[in-house]
């Protein structure tokens, strides 16, 4: 005790560090402009929520702190959440509102604390005091996750803030942490050693100056997890944190794990903890009467003491103190003080956080490994929230089907492909699942409709027959006379450009098949260390065994086949091996040893072989398991005889992957634990890409080589796509000097299909934006055009006006789209809308260009509108199909003219008191136009108008040319068109008036609004 | 014209002077004086503008109205065919309804929170003191890749779906010339509540010596806007008092 007095005696302090959302170096925001990123979720699996915050007097407000898709939040008591906090960490450790202030003081603390081997990492604390639209960073840039926040209720200025710390490794910014000006500076009140955190921390719901806190001894490597040891306690202050005291006084003897602890918001003197001990007969929930002085054990249920590490969340009903619920495998509900629990209804396995209403303890938030869940009858009945599109992907990867599916696996939620854009846009019944368990590398048959996906551990490998709706495993099994195999928790599959059927696996052997898994040889020896220090996961837990296999090390995680030669493998381990064979497996070169400023042993995450070049790769290398947060990226010409760091300051957080561009070889783009970085000279300089881009882990990168789409599996906000990148491939010192750059652009295939997408219940659904079908007009602005006119419109060859468009005026790249549509024509003036006016045509394929001008000058750029090839219409039909639409849109807008001069007349004869011609005129309109009803059930009986922009819209919307009834029923309208011309022509020559009537030309009422 | 290249070779010698240098009240008034003075501004009684949304193959012509005594309307033009919207009269809030194209009152709480901003006109920035309004200057942010002061705006609060709401947004000023590029503020009912919605201006050009921006682009942030070129403006226009009244459609009583 003395020692921890003396420890607590030296007041550490963390210095004030604040940081703007932006780094000026590596800022993208001014080059990438109009390119933005879209999410296509999924969120019907959702992801892992960390935290579970709500407001203290506002019922509609709730908060999720995710594991890795950041803080979402929701106005609506739980129905819809947006997130507010994309720019920053997006691992989530605590979100805590300041009593005193909780619409608009939040305090965010990053990096997520429920410590499974695939975590994330946090970077500080945050603070906004405007509800969430600004953030402040306050510091603890080394406390990796935070567990709590609190301020005091009563002193706004007062924040204590609890520091799980570093997971990997030892850190002295670890404990209890206490600030007297609402952030600004703070001193450590507690901490024991550079391995134990604080892992929970309550203040007394009516004495702010008593506190408990939780502190936890644990370490995880790369290969092993320990929870618990000596230092692991419970502690108690009554002044303010000053002092600290174990309050043990009926806990089990010997070393403790991880506690938690709650406090009855009701009864202050009632506490619960769950308490992780040797023997497994005195783990379990304690609870004490006395405000700690004596605790008494209640409950060992397997749901009280599973995984401490993972799930040690008590909550207690803020109305009642005997309504108590732990966070666990199913999460567990008691009613009598903590004597019995049932399990919570049926949801999501994997409960971290619960929250209850504070208008109603029947209603409460759960947050678990799937996403939030509601109850409205106290747990019993769970409901899924559908649009927190939180998924973890470990990997991803594209087939080449138009549109393009994306595949990937999940932590805890299995293996899925969905299309990269659906009609309606891609939602929660778009995906389909290929696999159960955890989830990892799916990948698509480059010619068979067969799908490979894998379970942690390599434990099942499914080959999919997806048209006949077939399965079976196929992964590699021991065989006599080799080693056991090791294959990682993430094991690596690869497929062949070379061979279809042939597939790839690793364990700490490369296996390869030549028939889709069915038979294998080796064709390599161990490629790993074999370290056998680093093999003994049976022993891996600490105070509760935890062998899920997530341990395994010494194994292969990375192999890629040359795109250019079949026999160049590479293969990366995660204990830092970089292995490369050039004769297809007979002999093999660690070429790890030629790498210089990278730390022993430091993980293989990714090697990208070169489609320029067969001695050409990429490696990047991720040392966070050792403790080790610097990024590492290197690039070989020579078959890794020499290696270049490519990385530079730009850059932060650790690198999981990097995806080389198939045409600029100097254009690649890196996945690290915050975000998106793109470098377009070969790595000199890394520019962060941050449109509608979270800061968020990308785990995995593909470039879709027929659309260009970067497709990124992120481990938290699911799949990001930004289309089209090849403006980046232009990108050099010469287009950034230009005042205006027009990017080339591939012919765009104009839009034909349409299909019915029913979107019904979808109101609370998360829905993934698709890619646009327009033509997209792409260019470079030096500088952002905000003074004078600057104006686009679309021409024909000839220089006639087809359309006009708001061009984009950012500086940076800019995107115009166009739906190769000119305007809706002019419609004729009725009592109500004519719903087929509001049709427009398009144009013919062929050359357009898109003419801007700036000011004084003029800059032009053609492009190609194209048919697709799959249309079943000729040319000639195409032509017929044309000018029969365009001949209705003429026949519109000359009806229009028409309706106009009557209209005229008819005024001004009702000005000259003539009202025989006045009605006369208004019979003809009246056979012309609807002058009665409205636009809904009240509609009138139609009249010429109507059939005219019926019938031209059925024209211009289908995709076939006309039929033989079409035309049928043209030639009737036209008629009765010809007869009502006829008509007027009549009415006409009988009008007679004194000054001549006022009436535009054809033209003029065309440019009329 | 000329005179504002002379303000804006000025400024940008300013520019260098360090970012604390400058104040929220020091970029208000820059942008005051760059667009044409802050007295010539308060003088403008009304504005019509005669404007075009471009989306998709639709054209609609729009023309908006807006009035110092707070009295404002767009009207959309569908197949010649006027449709007022958001017509405030300064006591009633009023729109056509699409179907039966006859006038319809807002909500309650709708036209209680339109009411807060009829001291707006022309601009909320100006006397925001007196109007009891704050703004904070927040920092600088890349908007369209150019550098910006971000300056936080608070108007009175108001009332969202029955509970008090602060009304915030965030101007986007151009380090350069000062004048607003973007203003940004959180969505507060409805399917987008929640989000972010954006509007970027451009185009600014000169109209009796004040300069408005003829380009606007709306939307939500990180996904592409629709753009909305104005065609004309008009300062002090003339229009029938009668027009922005609520046209009574409901019998008044049946006998």
């Amino acid at each position: 005790m003395k020692q921890l007095l003396s420890l607590v005696a030296l007041w550490g302090l963390v210095g004030l560090y604040s940081v703007n959302a932006q780094d000026k170096n590596n800022d993208g925001k001014a080059l990438f402009g109009d390119m933005t990123a879209r999410h296509i979720g999924p969120a019907l699996m959702s992801g892992r929520i960390n935290d579970v915050e709500v407001h203290p007097t506002n019922n509609r407000i709730i908060y999720a702190g995710t594991a890795g898709g950041g803080v979402w939040k929701s106005n609506d008591a739980g129905s819809t959440f947006n997130p507010i906090f994309d720019d920053y960490c997006q691992s989530i450790g605590a979100v805590a509102l300041d009593p005193n202030d909780p619409d608009n003081t939040i305090y965010v603390g990053t990096g997520e604390t429920w410590t499974r081997n695939s975590v994330s990492l946090g970077d500080g604390l945050y603070k906004s005091i405007d509800g969430g639209a600004n953030w402040k960073k306050l510091g603890f840039d080394k406390s990796e996750r935070i567990a709590n926040i609190i301020v005091n209720p009563k002193n706004a200025k007062e924040v204590y803030v609890a520091v799980l710390g570093a997971l990997w490794g030892d850190s002295e910014e670890r404990g209890v942490y206490k600030s007297l000006d609402a952030g600004e500076t703070w001193k450590k009140l507690l901490y024991v050693n550079p391995k134990t955190g604080c892992a929970d921390l309550i203040m007394d719901p009516i004495d702010p100056n008593v506190l408990y806190a939780s502190m936890w001894e644990f370490r995880r490597t790369g290969w092993s997890f320990e929870s618990g040891g000596d230092n692991s306690a419970l502690y108690k202050s009554t002044d303010g944190g000053a002092t600290w005291n174990k309050i043990h006084n009926g806990f089990p003897s010997g070393k403790l794990g991880r506690l938690g602890i709650a406090v009855a918001p009701s009864n202050p003197k009632v506490l619960y903890t769950v308490i992780e001990a040797e023997k497994d007969e005195r783990k379990g929930l304690y609870r004490s009467d006395d405000a700690g002085n004596s605790w008494k054990q209640l409950n060992n249920d397997f749901g009280i003491t599973v995984r401490p590490f993972y799930f040690s969340r008590i909550v207690v009903n803020p109305r009642d103190e005997n309504v108590i619920v732990k966070g666990g495998l199913s999460g567990s509900i008691s009613r009598d003080g903590g004597k019995t629990f049932k399990a919570l209804g049926n949801m999501h396995s994997d409960i971290h956080d619960i929250a209850f209403s504070i208008k109603d303890s029947d209603i409460m938030y759960v947050g678990t490994d799937g996403g939030v869940y509601r109850s409205w009858d106290g747990g019993t009945n769970m409901e899924i929230v559908e649009n927190l599109p939180l998924s973890q992907f470990y990997h991803i990867s594209v087939d080449n089907e138009t549109p393009y599916n994306v595949y990937g696996g999940l932590q805890d939620n299995g293996s899925w492909y969905g299309p990269s854009s659906s009609p309606g846009g891609v939602a929660a019944r778009d995906w389909n699942s290929v696999g159960y368990g955890d989830g990892f590398r799916v990948l698509k048959h480059p010619t068979k409709n067969i799908i490979y996906s894998e379970m942690q551990g390599a434990e099942n490998v499914w080959r999919i027959d997806v048209d006949r709706n077939l399965t079976k495993t196929i992964q590699p099994l021991p065989s006599k006379g080799i080693a056991k195999l090791r294959f990682n928790w993430n094991a690596p599959m690869a497929i062949s450009v070379h061979q279809p059927d042939r597939f790839y696996m690793g364990s700490q052997f490369l296996h390869k098949s030549e028939d889709m898994g069915d038979t294998w040889k080796i064709i390599s020896p161990d490629l790993t260390t074999n370290d056998p220090t680093k093999q003994a996961q049976e022993d891996s837990g600490g105070l509760s065994k935890d062998n899920s296999g997530a341990e395994n090390h010494t194994t292969i995680f990375t192999i890629a086949e040359s795109p250019l030669d079949g026999d160049v493998i590479w293969v990366g381990t995660d204990d830092g091996n970089v292995q490369v064979t050039q004769d297809g497996g007979k002999s093999w070169t660690n070429t790890v040893v030629n790498i210089t400023g990278l730390p022993k042993n430091t993980w293989t995450y990714h090697i990208e072989a070169s489609v320029f070049n067969k001695g050409t790769a990429y490696a990047v290398f991720e040392g966070h398991t050792q403790n080790d947060m610097h990024p590492y990226t290197y690039k070989t010409t020579d078959f890794g005889k020499t290696w270049k760091s490519i990385i530079t300051a730009d850059v932060v957080g650790i690198v999981r992957n990097i995806q080389e561009d198939y045409v600029n070889p100097d254009l690649l783009f890196l996945g690290t634990e915050f975000g998106l970085y793109i470098t377009m000279d070969g790595g000199k300089n890394w520019k962060k890409f941050t449109n509608n881009m979270p800061s968020v882990a990308v785990h995995y990168i593909e470039l879709q080589k027929e659309t260009n789409d970067l497709v990124m599996g992120t481990h938290g906000r699911g799949v990001i796509i930004i289309d089209d990148i090849s403006p980046l491939r232009e990108i050099n010192e010469e287009v950034l000097n230009k005042n205006v750059h027009f990017f080339a652009s591939k012919p765009t295939v104009i839009h034909e299909e349409s299909s019915f997408s029913g979107n019904f219940g979808t109101e609370t659904q998360f829905v993934g934006r698709n890619k646009t079908k327009d033509a997209q007009i792409k260019y470079f602005l030096k500088k952002r055009h905000t003074f004078g006119k600057m104006n686009m419109e679309i021409q024909d060859m000839e220089g006639n006006t087809v359309i006009e468009l708001g061009p984009g005026k950012s500086k940076g790249i800019n995107i115009v789209n166009w739906n190769g549509k000119i305007k809706q024509p002019k419609i004729a003036k009725g009592k109500t809308f004519s719903f087929g006016g509001f049709t427009s045509p398009s144009v013919p394929a062929g050359s357009y260009k898109a003419v801007m001008t700036k000011g004084k000058e003029t800059f032009e750029h053609t492009f190609e509108l194209i048919y697709d090839t799959n249309s079943p219409l000729t040319a000639e039909e195409r032509e017929f199909k044309n000018k029969t639409t365009m001949k209705m849109y003429d026949m519109t807008q000359e009806l229009a003219y028409l309706v106009y001069e009557l209209d005229e007349m008819i005024t001004k004869s009702e000005l000259d008191k003539n009202s025989k011609m006045a009605g006369k005129l208004i019979d003809l309109k009246e056979t012309l136009v609807i002058t009665t009803g409205d636009n809904y059930v009240g509609s009138a009986e139609p009249q010429l108008r109507e059939k005219m922009a019926d019938l031209y819209s059925k024209l211009a919307d289908n995709y076939d040319k006309p039929t033989s009834s079409e035309v049928e029923n043209l030639s009737i309208i036209a008629e009765k068109f010809e007869a009502a011309k006829l008509d007027f022509i009549k009415l006409k020559k009988k009008f007679k008036t004194k000054e001549p009537l006022d009436i535009m030309t054809f033209e003029e009422f065309l440019e009329h609004n | 014209m000329k005179t504002l290249k002379l303000c804006i070779a000025i400024l940008a010698i300013t520019c260098i002077a360090p970012l604390s240098a400058q104040t929220a009240d020091e970029i208000l008034d820059n942008y005051f004086e760059n667009i044409g003075g802050l007295d010539k501004l308060k003088s403008v009684e009304g504005i019509k503008m005669v404007a075009k949304i471009n989306q998709q193959g639709m054209e609609i012509p729009l023309e908006i109205l807006q009035f110092s005594d707070g009295k404002q309307m767009t009207i959309i033009n569908f197949q010649g065919k006027e449709i007022k919207q958001g017509v405030f009269d300064g006591e009633t809030l009023w729109s056509h309804n699409f179907m039966t194209m006859k006038p319809e009152k807002s909500d309650a709480e709708a036209t209680a929170n339109f009411k807060l901003n009829s001291n707006d006109f022309p601009d909320s920035f100006i006397d925001y003191k007196e109007k009891g309004y704050t703004v904070e200057l927040l920092g600088n942010e890349t908007i369209d890749g150019t550098e910006t002061f971000k300056i936080k705006l608070t108007k009175e609060p108001i009332t969202v779906d029955g509970k008090k709401e602060e009304d915030v947004s965030f101007y986007y000023f151009d380090t350069e010339n000062f004048v607003p590029i973007a203003v940004q503020s959180e969505v507060k009912s409805g399917q987008a509540k929640g989000m972010v919605q954006e509007v970027t201006f451009s185009d600014y050009q000169e109209v009796d010596g004040l300069y408005f921006p003829f380009s606007m682009t709306q939307g939500v942030k990180g996904q592409p806007g629709s753009p909305l070129t104005i065609e004309s403006i008009v300062l002090n226009p003339t229009v029938e008092e009668s027009s922005f009244t609520f046209p009574e459609v409901m019998a008044v009583e049946e006998k």
